[in-house]
C-alpha cells in the first residue's frame, strides 16, 4: 500500500505497519491472543525475515540476535508469553542495545482469552525497559517506530504495551513510507555482550542511568500530552485506550495524556502538582502510573475509585469520577445484560479432539490438560480435563501428582493431554524429565493431540506441519522424536476410527507402566474433511443421545413429523462427515449421504480417510 | 451529524470479523472518522463473538454506549437478543434467522429460546428471514452478512458506489458476483416485493 493513504487498521495491524515503517528486518513471535495478527501482518512485507517460533522465549531470542547484529528487531507476544521469554529478557536488558530493540507485549484485561490478567507494565519496569502504551491503531504505528528511535538513542530496549481491545479495535490511519536503516554490525566487545559478572556490576549503574536519561525526554516528549482545560483544579492522569473512553465524557478536568507510562517526569509530576489541587489516575489492571507518582512524594488518587481488575470502560470511568467527586451525576446508563441462553465456545465440526474426549469420558479416567483448544474438554458435556495451568505444564504436574499420590498409596492411573504445538513449546523438557527416577509400577498415559497446527490462534503451524502442507518446513516426527528419547510404549492411533483408538486408551490407562498414544487426525479448520454428510434416520434413531453426548454443533434432537418422541437431527450445513457420531450410535440410525444404508456399519474401518484425501484449506 | 452505533452479534465462524472490517472501510471512503471493535480469542471456537462500528465526525471510544445502539445486526437471532440492554426504542434490528444452537440446547438443558427473540424483533424496528438460505439461492450462503448490510444501507449516509466498490475490494474475487447480488437484494428487494 503506497504512503500517506489513509486505510483503516486494527491495532496490531498497526503495529505491524510501524515496525515496516521503522524500516524492521527481523520480527519472531509465538502466536497468541490478542498479538497473533501482528506476525502475521508483517509476513506480507518481504523486506522482513518473520518467524513463528516454536515458543516466546526463541522468538526473543531470535530478536536479539538481530539487535545484537545490528538491525531493527521486535519479538511480539501475548502477556504471559513474555513469562516464559523472561530469562533471556532479564539479562539482555542489561547489555547496550546496538539494532533497536522492541519487545510487544498484548495484555488482556478482562481476559478475553487468557489464562491470567497479569499487568505487564510491571515487568517492563522490572526488565528496566521504557513502556510506550498506545491507545489506537495510529498510535500503535507511530509509537512503534518512535520505540525504535527511543532504544536506538538510549541504547535500551523497549517495550510497546498493547491491550486486547487496542490489539483488534480498528481506527483510521496515515501511513507513511518504510526508512531503510543501516546495519549497524555486531562488533565483538565481552564486557558488552557476555553477561556474567563483573560484567554486570558496572551495567546495574548503566541501566539506572538510561532510565534517568529517559525521565528527561518523558518532560519534553510528544508522546506525552497535557490537555488543560481552565477553571479546573483537577488533573486526571491516564494513557491508552482509557484516554479514549475518558474523552468520551468531556469531562471537567485536564488530562495528562502517558504515551510513555515508564518511566514518568517528576518534575512534569510536580509542576501538576503545584497547578492542580488533586491528581487522578485512571488505568487498567495494576495502579502502575499511581505509584510511580506517589513514590515521587506526590498524593493521587486511583485505584481506591476504579477497579483493578477488567477493562475500563466510558460507564465505569464515570462511575468512578462521580466517587472522586470530580463529576457530579451520572450520564451514562449501566444496564446489565438480561440473563440469556449461554453460548461457551466448543470443538468444531469434525473436531479430532471429539472422540478422545468423549472416549476419555466414558473410561472416567483423571486428566490433567493443557493449553490449547482442547482445554474446552473441561465444559460440558466432556468435563475431561481436571486441571489447566499453563503451556506445557501438563508433564510436570502430572509426574508430581502421581509421585505424590504413590507415597501415600493411591495408585489412580493418569491421563495428560498435550497438542503438538504445545508439546514443542515448552513440553519436550518435561516429556525427557518423565525417564528421571521412572517407576514402572505407576500408570500414566500421555495423550499427544497432534493437529498439525496451533489451532486455538488461528492455524499457526507447529513444528509438526510439515507433515501435512506443504508450505510448512518443520517435519519433526512425534513418535521418532519420543523413542529417541529413550520412551518404549509409543503408539499412533487414527481417532477417527472410534473403536480402535477406544481400545488402545483403554489397554494403555489399564496397565501401569508410563505410555505415550499419538491422536494424528489433524485440525478440522485447517484441513478439510472431504466427505459425505452425514444424516439421523428418525425411523431408526432410538433417541439415545449417544450422538448428541459427543457435542458436536450440528447434532440436536428434534421433533420428526408423525413421530412421538425425539430423534437426533444433522444440520447438512454444518455437518463435515468425520463420522464419530455414527460410529457411537448404536443401532446404525446415522448414515453417510448418498450411501447404501448397508455401508455405514459403525466401527469398521472404512471411516478411516486416507491422508491423502486432507488437503489444506489453502491449496484450495 | 450524531455518530452512527452500529452493534454486530453472532457465533465463531460467522465471518463477524470480516463484515466488522467492510462497515469500518466504506465508513472511512465516504470520509468518516471511525472506531470499531471485535472480540475474538476463545470465542471463534463456535461462541459467542459480538463487534461494533462508530463512525462520525469524531469517534473517542471504540464502545458503545448503553442504549446509543442504532442499528443492531444479528448474523444468529439468540447473539442479537443477548445485547437487547444496548438497544433504544428507536433502534433498528436486522437479523439472519438461521438458528445456531448453543451447547445448553444441544444438550437439552435449556430450550432455544425461539418465542422470546420473537417479542425481541416486535419490540423494534426490524428485517428478519433466513438470510443464509436467501444467500445460498443467490449462489453462497456464505453472503448472508452482505445482506444484512444491504439492508442496514437503507438506512446510512453512505452511498451505495462507496459499499459496493469496499465489497468488492475485501472479499475473494471468487465472491465478488454473489456479494454484489447479496447487497442488491438487502438494499433494493428484500421486503420490498
Amino acid at each position: 500500500m503506497s504512503s500517506r493513504e489513509k486505510t483503516v487498521l486494527t491495532g496490531n495491524q498497526g503495529v505491524a505497519r510501524g515496525f515496516y515503517e521503522a524500516g524492521g528486518l527481523v520480527a519472531a513471535s509465538y502466536p497468541g491472543s490478542p498479538t497473533v495478527e501482528i506476525l502475521e501482518s508483517i509476513k506480507e512485507y518481504k523486506e522482513i525475515y518473520s518467524e513463528f517460533s516454536t515458543s516466546e522465549k526463541v522468538a526473543l531470542e531470535v530478536a536479539i540476535g538481530g539487535s545484537f547484529a545490528g538491525v531493527r528487531s521486535m519479538a511480539s507476544m501475548k502477556h504471559v508469553g513474555v513469562n516464559i521469554a523472561a530469562d533471556p529478557l532479564m539479562t539482555f536488558t542489561q547489555t547496550k542495545t546496538n539494532g533497536g530493540f522492541v519487545l510487544l507485549s498484548g495484555d488482556d484485561p478482562g481476559m478475553a482469552s487468557s489464562q491470567n490478567e497479569q499487568d505487564n507494565r510491571v515487568l517492563g519496569k522490572f526488565a528496566n525497559m521504557g513502556i510506550l502504551v498506545p491507545g489506537d491503531s495510529q498510535e500503535a504505528k507511530d509509537f512503534t517506530k518512535t520505540a525504535f528511535d527511543i532504544s536506538e538513542q538510549y541504547h535500551l530496549p523497549m517495550m510497546v504495551n498493547i491491550t486486547s481491545r487496542v490489539c483488534h479495535s480498528r481506527t483510521p490511519v496515515v501511513l507513511g513510507d518504510r526508512k531503510e536503516v543501516n546495519a549497524k554490525g555486531f562488533e565483538k566487545d565481552v564486557e558488552r555482550y557476555c553477561m556474567i559478572p563483573p560484567h554486570t556490576h558496572k551495567l546495574q549503574h548503566d541501566m539506572k542511568n538510561r532510565i534517568d536519561k529517559l525521565k528527561e525526554l518523558a518532560y519534553e516528549s510528544e508522546l506525552n500530552v497535557l490537555e488543560e482545560k481552565e477553571g479546573t483544579d483537577t488533573v486526571v492522569v491516564t494513557s491508552g485506550l482509557v484516554y479514549h473512553n475518558l474523552k468520551e465524557l468531556n469531562p471537567p478536568v485536564s488530562i495528562y495524556k502517558l504515551g510513555m507510562v515508564y518511566p514518568i517526569s517528576q518534575k512534569r509530576i510536580l509542576e501538576l502538582s503545584k497547578n492542580y489541587k488533586k491528581i487522578i489516575v485512571i488505568e487498567e489492571l495494576m495502579p502502575v502510573i499511581e505509584n510511580e507518582i506517589k513514590l515521587m512524594g506526590v498524593s493521587c488518587e486511583g485505584k481506591n475509585y476504579f477497579s483493578f481488575t477488567g477493562e475500563l470502560n466510558t460507564e465505569t470511568i464515570e462511575e468512578g469520577l462521580v466517587k472522586a467527586g470530580v463529576i457530579e451525576d451520572r450520564k451514562t446508563s449501566d444496564k446489565s445484560p438480561e440473563e440469556s441462553v449461554k453460548r461457551p465456545p466448543l470443538f468444531c465440526a469434525g473436531c479430532p479432539h471429539r472422540p478422545i474426549f468423549d472416549i476419555l469420558k466414558k473410561l472416567r479416567k483423571r486428566v490433567i490438560g493443557d493449553i490449547g483448544c482442547y482445554s474446552m474438554a473441561m465444559f460440558e458435556p466432556f468435563q475431561a480435563s481436571d486441571s489447566i495451568i499453563s503451556m506445557g505444564a501438563t508433564l510436570g504436574i502430572t509426574k508430581g501428582m502421581s509421585k505424590a499420590n504413590g507415597l501415600v498409596g493411591n495408585s489412580e492411573p493418569l491421563v495428560s493431554v498435550i497438542g503438538d504445538g504445545t508439546m514443542f513449546h515448552s513440553g519436550l523438557p518435561g516429556f525427557v524429565n518423565l525417564l528421571h527416577q521412572k517407576n514402572d509400577a505407576e500408570n500414566l498415559t500421555f495423550i499427544i493431540l497432534d493437529n498439525r497446527t496451533t489451532a486455538m490462534t488461528g492455524g499457526q503451524p507447529t513444528a509438526a506441519s510439515g507433515n501435512y502442507a506443504k508450505e510448512d518446513d518443520m517435519k519433526v516426527d512425534i513418535k521418532t522424536l519420543l523413542r529417541a528419547m529413550g520412551h518404549e510404549n509409543v503408539y499412533e492411533v487414527d481417532q477417527f476410527d472410534y473403536e480402535a483408538t477406544k481400545e488402545t486408551i483403554r489397554t494403555e490407562t489399564n496397565r501401569s507402566g508410563i505410555s505415550f498414544i499419538i491422536a494424528k487426525r489433524p485440525c478440522a479448520l485447517k484441513f478439510k474433511i472431504q466427505e459425505n454428510t452425514f444424516y439421523v434416520n428418525p425411523n431408526i434413531c432410538i433417541g439415545c443421545r449417544n450422538c448428541i453426548k459427543t457435542n458436536c454443533p450440528p447434532i440436536r434432537m428434534k421433533k420428526y413429523k408423525n413421530i412421538e418422541k425425539l430423534k437426533s437431527s444433522i444440520d447438512p450445513d454444518m455437518c463435515v462427515g468425520c463420522s464419530v457420531c455414527a460410529q457411537v450410535c448404536p443401532v446404525d440410525a446415522i448414515q453417510p449421504k448418498g450411501q447404501h444404508p448397508d455401508h455405514s456399519k459403525k466401527g469398521s474401518a472404512k471411516y478411516k480417510r486416507q491422508e491423502h484425501d486432507m488437503l489444506p484449506l489453502n491449496n484450495e | 451529524m450524531d455518530t452512527v452505533n452500529i452493534l454486530l452479534g453472532g457465533v465463531g465462524g460467522q465471518g463477524l470479523v470480516l463484515t466488522t472490517d467492510i462497515i469500518c472501510k466504506a465508513a472511512l471512503k465516504e470520509g468518516y472518522d471511525l472506531k470499531s471493535n471485535d472480540v475474538i480469542g476463545l470465542a471463534q471456537r463456535g461462541g459467542m463473538v459480538w463487534g461494533s462500528v462508530r463512525f462520525g465526525e469524531k469517534v473517542h471510544s471504540p464502545n458503545i454506549p448503553v442504549g446509543k445502539t442504532d442499528f443492531m445486526l444479528g448474523l444468529e437471532p439468540l447473539e442479537a437478543q443477548r445485547w437487547k440492554h444496548l438497544l433504544n426504542e428507536k433502534s433498528i434490528v436486522i437479523v439472519n434467522s438461521k438458528e445456531v444452537h448453543p451447547t445448553p440446547s444441544l444438550l437439552e438443558k435449556v430450550e432455544y429460546p425461539t418465542d422470546q427473540i420473537k417479542e425481541f424483533y416486535e419490540s423494534y424496528e426490524h428485517y428478519v428471514s433466513d438470510f443464509s438460505n436467501d444467500a445460498k439461492k443467490l449462489g453462497n450462503r456464505k453472503a448472508a452478512n452482505t445482506i444484512l448490510i444491504g439492508i442496514m444501507a437503507r438506512f446510512l449516509p453512505i452511498s451505495v458506489e462507496t459499499w459496493k466498490k469496499t465489497l468488492e475490494e475485501n472479499v475473494p474475487p471468487k465472491a465478488i458476483e454473489v456479494n454484489m447480488k447479496a447487497f442488491d437484494f438487502g438494499y433494493n428487494q428484500f421486503g420490498k416485493e
